[in-house]
Parts: C-alpha cells; sequence; structure tokens
C-alpha cells in the first residue's frame, strides 16, 4: 500500500458530455482521496456531478457523449486513466466494486442470483464452478440472506427490493474488493431496509477494512457513516472536510443553507429555512461562483459574482493551514490569500 | 395552531375503509384471493388543519388517498366530505365533489401532460367547472401562478421546460386553481432535491394559511409529516398502528414500529445518535399476512396475543387523541 | 411591436421538437421532398402529360382545350391541394403568431373552414362542370397546317389514347419510357397512375388508422371483459391473411378504385389498435390522467386531450409504413388484374403489361414503373424509419 494509507486519490478530475446542444461541463476539477478502511461521502443534489464522479472511476463514463477531460485517478499508486481496457477490466469488480441505486435493474432477470455471482467469481478469482458456488453462498449468507444454499438458485424477481440490494452487495464484494463505491445504495429503499443495508456496510467494511465511496443525497446517511465528506455543487467540490466538523461549523453558504433546510424529527416549527432559486443545468451554469445567485452572502458581490473561488486550504492567520478542511468561498473566514484579484 | 372551530367537527370523515384488489390468475381470469391494500381504515380531518399519513412503500397509504377521491373501486367504507358520502354519489356528483377535493402528486414528471402548455394544464379546470373562458381564464391562471411562484410566462410553455421544483408547483396550482377545500398531497416532496423540498413544504404552509385549505398529506419521511401536519398517523399493512398529534407523536412514541421507523430514520445532530434499535426482516408479503397482528414477525415483544388476534386502534388511557393498535401497551 | 420578445418565452411543443429532430437526417428529408415531388405530379398530372394543348390558334381563334377537358374532380384536387397549401401557411403562421395556450383551438376552426370549403366546392364542380368528351386530334390539326401556335404538355400524349402504330415500342425520341401493347406512352401513363398509387395509399390508411383509433381507444380505455372479446376479434383478424382475403373480396365486387381502398383500410386496422390499446393502458395508469380524472374533468376532455395526444405516435409512424404497404398491395392487385380497370392507369397494371400476349418481355414496361413502386415504398419507409426514431427518445425522457 501506498504512504499515508491513501487508496484512491483522484487529483483535477474534469469530466465533460459533448451534446448537440453544447458542452456540458459535469465534473469540473474535482480532487479528493479516500483512506484505506474509510467511508468517504460525496454528497449533493441531482445532476450536481456526484455520480459521474463515481462512474469515471470505474471508466463507465458513456462515451460519447461523455469524455473524461482532465485528472488522474490514482488506485494504488496506479492512475486508472492511463490503464488499457483490458487492464481496467481486471480492476473492476475485482479491486473496485460498484452497487447501484436501483437494485430492481442492476440484476440480470434471465439467470439466477448465484449464477450472475458465480460469473464474477470465476472471471476474476479463477475459482472452479464448485467452488464458486461454495463462495457465493458464503456471500450471501454473509449479506444476511437467510437459506443461502437454496436463495442461489432464485431468480431476482423472487425478491423483494431489499434482498435485492443484498444480492448486489454480494456480488461487489464476492472478490474481497479494496474498495467499494456505492452509488445511492438505498435510495429506492424504505427506511427500516436503508438501515439494515447500511448496517450490513457497516460491518462488512469492519471484517475486511475496503474503503466505501459512498454517493448520496441524504445528509443523514452521511453524517452516521461517513468519516470524510465532499459537498459538491453544480460539478465542483464546495467543501471538503471531515464528518463531525462539516456537520458542527458548516463553512460554505450551501452546505449551511442545505442543513437547514431539512426537516428534522421532532421540528413541528412554522417555517424551514430554504435555500432560494432552483439548481442549474449544466449548459447553463452561472458565471463566477455557480451558488452565487442563491446565495444569501453573494448574490450582490461583485466578485462572487464574476471570479470562481478555487476549493482550498483555510488560513488560521499563522501561516499554517487548518487541519483537512477545504472550502470554496470568498466569504469562508481565512479563504482569501493575498494575490487573489481584489473586485 | 390553526383554531378554525367549526362546530361541525370535520371537513372529512373516512369510516372503516377497505380497498382489496382482486388477485386473478388463469386463463379465465378467476379471482383467487384479495390483497387487501387498505382494510379498515377510520380518520377525520377536522377543517383548516393537516392530517398525515405515513408508512412504507406498500403500506396502503396512496391506495387511501385514490379511494377518497374514488380514482379505485372501493370494497367497502364510508368517506363523508363536506355531508355528503363520495362513495355513494353518481357520476355527475362526483365531478362537483372533484372540484372541491383535489390531488398533489409526487412524480412531477409523470403528473402533468406533456402535450400540453401550463396555461391549458391549469386552465382546464377552470373552463370545465366553472365556465370560464377568454381573458378571464388567462388573468385567474396567471394570478394562480404568480401564487405559487411561478413567472407570468410559464403560462405559453411546456412542462418538459421546467425543473422537478418548477413542475411541482404547476402540479400545485393545478391543484387550487378551483380554490378546493380540501388537498391531498400525495408525497409532494419525495421526488425533489433537498434544497427543493423545503421550498416547496413551506410553500404548501404558505398556500394552507391564505386559503384556510385542509391537508391529507401522505409521505414516507416521518420527518416531513411531523412538519406539515398537526396530526399524524402512521400506517403498516393496510392498517393506522398509531396516531396522534406531531408533539404527542414524537415525544410519546408507543408503537415499536413507531419507534422503529423512527430509528431507521438517519439523523444529522450529534445529539440524535444512531439508534441500535433495528427492525429484523422485511415487510411481509399482503398476499398472505401473518396471522394475528401483521408486525408481529419483526416486532421485539411480540407475545402470544399477538400471533392470535389483531389488534384494534384505540385511545390510550389518559390521553383520548392518541390511538394506538398493539397489545403490548 | 412585442412580438420578438414575446416570442422567447414561448415553449417548444412536442411536435416541434419531433420535427426539430426528424430535420436533423438530412437523407430523409431529401425522400420527404421526394414525395412532396410524387404528390405535385399526382396534382398536376394533366397539366404534365396531356394529347390536348393548353393554347392552340384555330382558325384564327384561340382555343383552351385543356381547361375545357378537365374533369370536375381534376378541379377538386386543384381546389384540395390549394386549400391544404394554405392551410400549411396558416400553420406555419400560428406557430409564430399565436398562444401555444390557444393554438390548438384556432388549428381546429381553421381545418373546420378548410374542409368546409373543400367539400362545398367539390358539390358546386360536380354540378357546374359537364363531363366533355373532346376527341380532336390536335397534333394532326397542327401537322397538318389547320392550326398554330400550339403549346402542348411536355409530355404530350393522353393516357387513354391508343395508337396501335406505335404499340409496344422501346424507349425512343418520341416516347422517352415506351409504349405499351396498345401504343399509349408509358411516361403518361405513369404520370397519371402516381394519383391512383398515392390516393390509394393515403385514404386506405387514413379509414384502418380511423377504425383502429377508434377501436384501440375503446379497448384500452375499457379494458376488462369488453377489452377481453375486442382483442379475441381482433386477433382474429390479424390471423387472417389480408392479401387473400382482398384478392377475394375483390373478385366478388366490381373494380373500382374505391372499393380497393375501402377493402384495404378495413383489413389492416389492427395493428393500429393493437398500438392505441396498449399507450392507452399505459396512459390510464399516468399520473396526468389521473390528475385529470380526479380534477372531475370529462371523459371527453380526458379521452381527447390528455390520452390520445399521447397515444398517437406509434400510429403516425404505423401509418407511413401503411401508405407504403397499401401501395404495395394495389400494385399487386393491379397486377394480378384485379386492380383498377383500364384505361385508368396504375403503376401495377402497367408492370402486368410487361409480359406481352406473344410471350415477349418488355422490359420497359416493368422496369419504370417497377422503379417508381420501389422508390415511392421506400421513401415512405425511410420517412416512417426516421419519424419512430424522432419520436422514441422524446418519449423515453419525457413521458
Amino acid at each position: 500500500m501506498s504512504d499515508n494509507g491513501i487508496l484512491l486519490d483522484i487529483k483535477g478530475l474534469c469530466v465533460s458530455f459533448f451534446t448537440e446542444d453544447g458542452v456540458a461541463r459535469a465534473v469540473q476539477d474535482v480532487s479528493f482521496s479516500v483512506k484505506k478502511g474509510e467511508t468517504f461521502a460525496l454528497v449533493g443534489e441531482s445532476g450536481c456531478g456526484k455520480s459521474v464522479t463515481a462512474l469515471s472511476v470505474m471508466r463507465l463514463v458513456a462515451d460519447p457523449p461523455g469524455k473524461i477531460v482532465a485528472g488522474e485517478i490514482n488506485f494504488d499508486d496506479r492512475n486508472l486513466l492511463e490503464l488499457s481496457d483490458q487492464r481496467i477490466r481486471a480492476v473492476r469488480g475485482n479491486r473496485i466494486a460498484m452497487i447501484f441505486q436501483e437494485p430492481m435493474t442492476s440484476l440480470n432477470p434471465v439467470y439466477t442470483v448465484g449464477e450472475q455471482i458465480v460469473e464474477v467469481v470465476r472471471l476474476h478469482q479463477k475459482k472452479e464452478e464448485a467452488e464458486a458456488w461454495d463462495i457465493a453462498a458464503e456471500m450471501l449468507r454473509k449479506v444476511g440472506i437467510p437459506d443461502p444454499v437454496q436463495r442461489v438458485n432464485e431468480y431476482p424477481h423472487q425478491m423483494s427490493g431489499g434482498m435485492r440490494q443484498r444480492v448486489m452487495i454480494a456480488m461487489a464484494i464476492s472478490c474481497k474488493p479494496e474498495l467499494l463505491i456505492a452509488d445511492e445504495p438505498t435510495t429506492a429503499l424504505d427506511v427500516t431496509i436503508q438501515a439494515q443495508i447500511l448496517d450490513l456496510l457497516d460491518q462488512l467494511q469492519e471484517q475486511s477494512r475496503m474503503s466505501i465511496l459512498l454517493i448520496t443525497h441524504n445528509l443523514g446517511i452521511v453524517a452516521e457513516r461517513a468519516e470524510n465528506v465532499a459537498v459538491m455543487y453544480a460539478s465542483r467540490i464546495v467543501e471538503l472536510s471531515d464528518c463531525k466538523s462539516l456537520f458542527d461549523n458548516p463553512l460554505h453558504p450551501y452546505t449551511q443553507g442545505l442543513l437547514q433546510s431539512l426537516p428534522r424529527l421532532g421540528f413541528t416549527g412554522k417555517r424551514l429555512y430554504t435555500i432560494p432559486g432552483i439548481v442549474p443545468e449544466p449548459l447553463r451554469f452561472p458565471a463566477g461562483c455557480k451558488f452565487h445567485p442563491r446565495c444569501p452572502i453573494g448574490c450582490n458581490d461583485k466578485r462572487c459574482q464574476t471570479v470562481e473561488p478555487q476549493l482550498r486550504r483555510l488560513d488560521n492567520g499563522r501561516g499554517a493551514c487548518q487541519s483537512d478542511r477545504q472550502v470554496a468561498c470568498w466569504f469562508a473566514p481565512g479563504y482569501e490569500r493575498p494575490d487573489d484579484p481584489k473586485i | 395552531m390553526n383554531t378554525d372551530t367549526n362546530t361541525n367537527g370535520f371537513l372529512l370523515k373516512v369510516d372503516d375503509l377497505k380497498t382489496y384488489f382482486p388477485v386473478k390468475k388463469g386463463l379465465l381470469r378467476r379471482t383467487v384471493g384479495y390483497v387487501k391494500a387498505v382494510d379498515g381504515v377510520s380518520l377525520a380531518v377536522k377543517p383548516a388543519t393537516s392530517f398525515g399519513l405515513v408508512g412504507e412503500s406498500g403500506c396502503g397509504k396512496t391506495t387511501v388517498a385514490r379511494s377518497i377521491l374514488r380514482l379505485i373501486p372501493v370494497t367497502s367504507g364510508k368517506v363523508i366530505f363536506d355531508n355528503t358520502d363520495i362513495l355513494a354519489a353518481d357520476a355527475s356528483h362526483l365531478r362537483s365533489i372533484r372540484s372541491g377535493i383535489t390531488l398533489i402528486f409526487q412524480d412531477p414528471f409523470g403528473s402533468l401532460n406533456p402535450r400540453m402548455t401550463v396555461g391549458n394544464i391549469v386552465g382546464e379546470p377552470l373552463k370545465v367547472h366553472k365556465k370560464i373562458t377568454g381573458p378571464d381564464l388567462t388573468e385567474q391562471v396567471r394570478l394562480i401562478l404568480s401564487k405559487v411562484g411561478l413567472p407570468a410566462d410559464a403560462m405559453n410553455r411546456y412542462p418538459h421546460e421546467f425543473s422537478g421544483g418548477q413542475r411541482q408547483r404547476i402540479g400545485i396550482a393545478r391543484a387550487l386553481v378551483l380554490q378546493p377545500k380540501f388537498v391531498i398531497c400525495d408525497e409532494p416532496v419525495s421526488a425533489l432535491d433537498v434544497s427543493i423540498q423545503s421550498q416547496i413544504l413551506n410553500l404548501l404552509k404558505d398556500l394552507q394559511q391564505e386559503f384556510s385549505l385542509t391537508y391529507l398529506f401522505i409521505a414516507h419521511d416521518l420527518a416531513v409529516v411531523q412538519f406539515s401536519c398537526d396530526t399524524v398517523a402512521v400506517m403498516y399493512m393496510g392498517r393506522i398502528v398509531e396516531q396522534a398529534s406531531a408533539g404527542e407523536l414524537y415525544n410519546n412514541t408507543l408503537h415499536p414500529y413507531t419507534v422503529a421507523l423512527m430509528a431507521a430514520i438517519p439523523k444529522i445532530n450529534a445529539s440524535q445518535q444512531a439508534s441500535t434499535h433495528r427492525l429484523k426482516g422485511e415487510i411481509p408479503s399482503i398476499l398472505n399476512p401473518p396471522p394475528g397482528c401483521p408486525f408481529n414477525p419483526r416486532c421485539p415483544f411480540a407475545g402470544d396475543r399477538c400471533f392470535a388476534q389483531n389488534p384494534p386502534l384505540l385511545p390510550v388511557s389518559g390521553r383520548p387523541e392518541h390511538l394506538l393498535a398493539c397489545w403490548h401497551i | 411591436m412585442g412580438d420578438n420578445k414575446q416570442q422567447k418565452t414561448w415553449g417548444t411543443s412536442y411536435g416541434e421538437m419531433v420535427w426539430k429532430e426528424f430535420a436533423k437526417s438530412r437523407f430523409t428529408l431529401c425522400w420527404l421532398g421526394f414525395i412532396i415531388l410524387l404528390f405535385m405530379l399526382a396534382i398536376f398530372a394533366p397539366f404534365l402529360a396531356n394529347d390536348k394543348p393548353f393554347v392552340i390558334r384555330i382558325a384564327g381563334q384561340l382555343h383552351w382545350p385543356i381547361f375545357k377537358a378537365l374533369t370536375a374532380s381534376d378541379y377538386g384536387i386543384f381546389l384540395a391541394a390549394i386549400v391544404a397549401f394554405i392551410q400549411f401557411l396558416l400553420v406555419l403562421r400560428n406557430r409564430r403568431c399565436v398562444d401555444p395556450s390557444i393554438r390548438a383551438g384556432v388549428l381546429w376552426r381553421q381545418i373546420t373552414i378548410s374542409v368546409f370549403i373543400v367539400l362545398v366546392g367539390i358539390i358546386l364542380l360536380f354540378i357546374f362542370i359537364p363531363r366533355r368528351l373532346d376527341a380532336t386530334d390536335y397534333k394532326s390539326m397542327v401537322a397538318s397546317g389547320k392550326a398554330t401556335g400550339a403549346v402542348f404538355a411536355p409530355v404530350p400524349y393522353g393516357f387513354g389514347r391508343t395508337d396501335l402504330k406505335v404499340r409496344e415500342q422501346p424507349p425512343n425520341r418520341q416516347h422517352w419510357l415506351g409504349t405499351d401493347d396498345v401504343g399509349s406512352d408509358v411516361l403518361c401513363r405513369l404520370i397519371h397512375g402516381s394519383r391512383i398509387s398515392l390516393s390509394v395509399g393515403f385514404v386506405a390508411v387514413g379509414i384502418s388508422s380511423i377504425i383502429g383509433i377508434i377501436i384501440g381507444a375503446i379497448l384500452g380505455y375499457s379494458g376488462g371483459k369488453t377489452d377481453f372479446i375486442g382483442m379475441r376479434f381482433v386477433e382474429i383478424m390479424m390471423a387472417v391473411p389480408v392479401f387473400f382475403l382482398i384478392i377475394t373480396i375483390v373478385a366478388f365486387f366490381p373494380r373500382s378504385l374505391f372499393n380497393i381502398m375501402l377493402i384495404i383500410g378495413l383489413t389492416t386496422w389492427t395493428d393500429d389498435a393493437r398500438f392505441v390499446r396498449a399507450e392507452f393502458f399505459k396512459l390510464r395508469r399516468q399520473d396526468f390522467v389521473q390528475a385529470a380524472v380526479s380534477l372531475g374533468l370529462p371523459l371527453r376532455s380526458i379521452l381527447f386531450r390528455h390520452m390520445l395526444p399521447n397515444a398517437i405516435a406509434p400510429v403516425l409512424v404505423n401509418a407511413t409504413f401503411g401508405i407504403a404497404g397499401a401501395i404495395f398491395i394495389e400494385a399487386a392487385l393491379s397486377f394480378l388484374g384485379f386492380g383498377v380497370a383500364p384505361p385508368t392507369p396504375s403503376w401495377g397494371q402497367i408492370l402486368s403489361l410487361g409480359v406481352s400476349t406473344t410471350g415477349r418481355f418488355l422490359w420497359w414496361l416493368t422496369l419504370f414503373p417497377g422503379l417508381a413502386i420501389f422508390f415511392t415504398v421506400l421513401a415512405y419507409n425511410l420517412v416512417g424509419e426516421t419519424l419512430r426514431d424522432a419520436i422514441d427518445p422524446r418519449l423515453r425522457e419525457s413521458v
């Protein structure tokens, strides 16, 4: 393993979609790193680029129209973007696995769940068929499916949504991946089932020390499950922090607004805080800071309207940088540097 | 909060509503059984208040909403709205009742006709029920669109040109243009982005105050329902298992299912840390529910009585407003 | 004028989106142009191929034989074409000058007026234009010097004229595409034949689409027993081999163009019915239809305003294929001798003359009508294909 225990290191990732109506810059200059054994959450609203970032790690961005324009994705000190198609296939599903949002459609309806797991196991681990079936049953047991030996022979439509998501997880962990990318793993599930699935992920992580890149729009899940978190808005990371500090003291106005606008259990007040306006579309991003039209602080500020702030560490005034927190807002305390443009 | 004391009491009363779907099999489509989607639901809503129905998918909350409007055939029960029995009304009467109860849908993409302009979508009910045409119609549509926070030029545009939140506003405008007394909100925010949810929830509250509307608010998110409603009922497998005022339900949760539901919601505050109270298993198949209390396979407290008899919904002693269906307490 | 400013805030309708998507394929646009050209050819056939001159001077007097010889139905076709063209211009104008919210209403009013004008016009034409037979041989008059200053059509032959002196001639200077077994000019007959082929396609598909939409809508909306019984009937209809049924029926009834259109229309509606039924089934459960019901809108509005426009797309696509199919069926019937009676020309009929009674293979009688059928059917199929592609992605995206 590399130094600092960093497993996945993304630097300056840019992904664009070249459509007839123009170039949609879905991911712009995204950098973050996932340590070994941690859960890193990528949180944001629909269309903010979080799923595209995840797909880029798997090199699954549809090309055309999508294209990874710039950046590096270093996984265990190898740049995944430079690997040949054949080499990336050996990584996919083996060292990096992914589970998707929709448990109804991400399993193939014409094969039994056992056949689908066995295929993955045999492909990546060169196991004998009989042994692979044992592994399949063992994986199903591990993800908490009762009677796994019988259930390997069931078809996906014979199972409920929660069970199918468990099968997806079983398939994903069957090759003992080092990194599990979970793209909205519980969005399609009921809350009580969601809690079960998240518990299962926690427990699997504890057993195998795999890293999880958790992609979600649900801040509650992030608060409960992640160690580090990146908040994305309009294709950029606007705030990157450890989980506790983010929820105790959010720095970016977008994060602040999101946290305040959530209805919380037990809150029966008159009104909720709201972020005005709508989420901008990738083809019609505003100039300057992309959040400024909706921002309570920056909406009338000349600099916010014209110059886009970059994600950077905060200066605590004594020359040293504060912990690991990063933010992209001109008004965050300690953000400004002497050589910044003044408007 | 809203202390409109209508002496007649309730605007909408649902009494022992049952909606069963026949399960058909074979070439001749013989009925082999019933799915009891709604199995004896009773509720009463006071004017200018919000009544919340909360539960997981398949619990029957949406079926209740559609049964009230008779969008699906009801098996038995009574729905009294404004002193008329909806389930007994004939076709033309039903149409006029339906102008007094309107529906806001969950899916902001599927609930608007893609071939019609926003002006036509919102204006058609006015044309049909109030016979308003021409400039008057345009004016009224413009007014309601501005009330829900849409620009006036939205009239001549088509639904696909709007974002999810804006579409939901169009849906709200359509539901309110006839000035109904009663609005059923079926998961109005669950398909929306987090930053848009709060806008819509606030809008619904503001409109309720302005037009003194009565809401039946259906959602799977307990936090949303608690924020929006005065009274909250929790449904499980076609029945209400607990019902209380929003504050009471939060502070004095009694039914094990409600407790588990609350525990399962991921919390943001450090003070409300993740609970370890987890429900085992999944919702049983509604085709053949377990005997006794339908919650018994997942309930940590289930005793002999729970497996034998289904508990009725009764007031908790000392708290007449707090209803509960559980043998355990 | 605030016209310009207002235009910006107007939305793009579904139809406009489909057209934009359709127009992206330049290749298909060319074929659409070809179909339009064919229609022009069919409409103005008497001006393109006629043995009577436009104008001629006989004994110092100017005569206009072609205009006198045109029948009421010819003038009716011109009237319908002109009204349709004006209607088309009106639709284009509406797009820029009428609010989208009231556009549909305006359009319906205009169409009603147009149809009224055409119907009344045709009735009047049939009353006031008598059928005249003009058997004068103007060409020989010109040749013998009795008449001067004659202006003939580009193809100076009539489709009913026979000239046994020039029978079965291969393509030459006088007859560009040759002549048939009775000495009629093939090009002239091809041009006039396009009227038959195109109108058969249009009318037959119109009949079958209307039947299909009505039956499909009833089955799809009512469901239950009606649907069950109705679908079995549709399945029986589908199991019948349509072409042989048509041949059987045609054998019993007089050989008229109208009968052929009617029979093709009455037997090919099953696909449309199935499409519309499937769409209605799907739509009935959609939220916006439920919303219309829950708002207490009348059934008429639910069926025709909310459901039908969303169900029409597959019918439209199928119609273009249907037109191609109907042209094909008509050609095949004529080839087999069950088509329109001579001397009325039709492509299939010309084709059937390719093997003459003497057993000689007259290639020009086979090749040219064959090509005409081939390219027309190809054009319709390509347009249908592109239309389907233009409609499909939008359906997936927005519904």
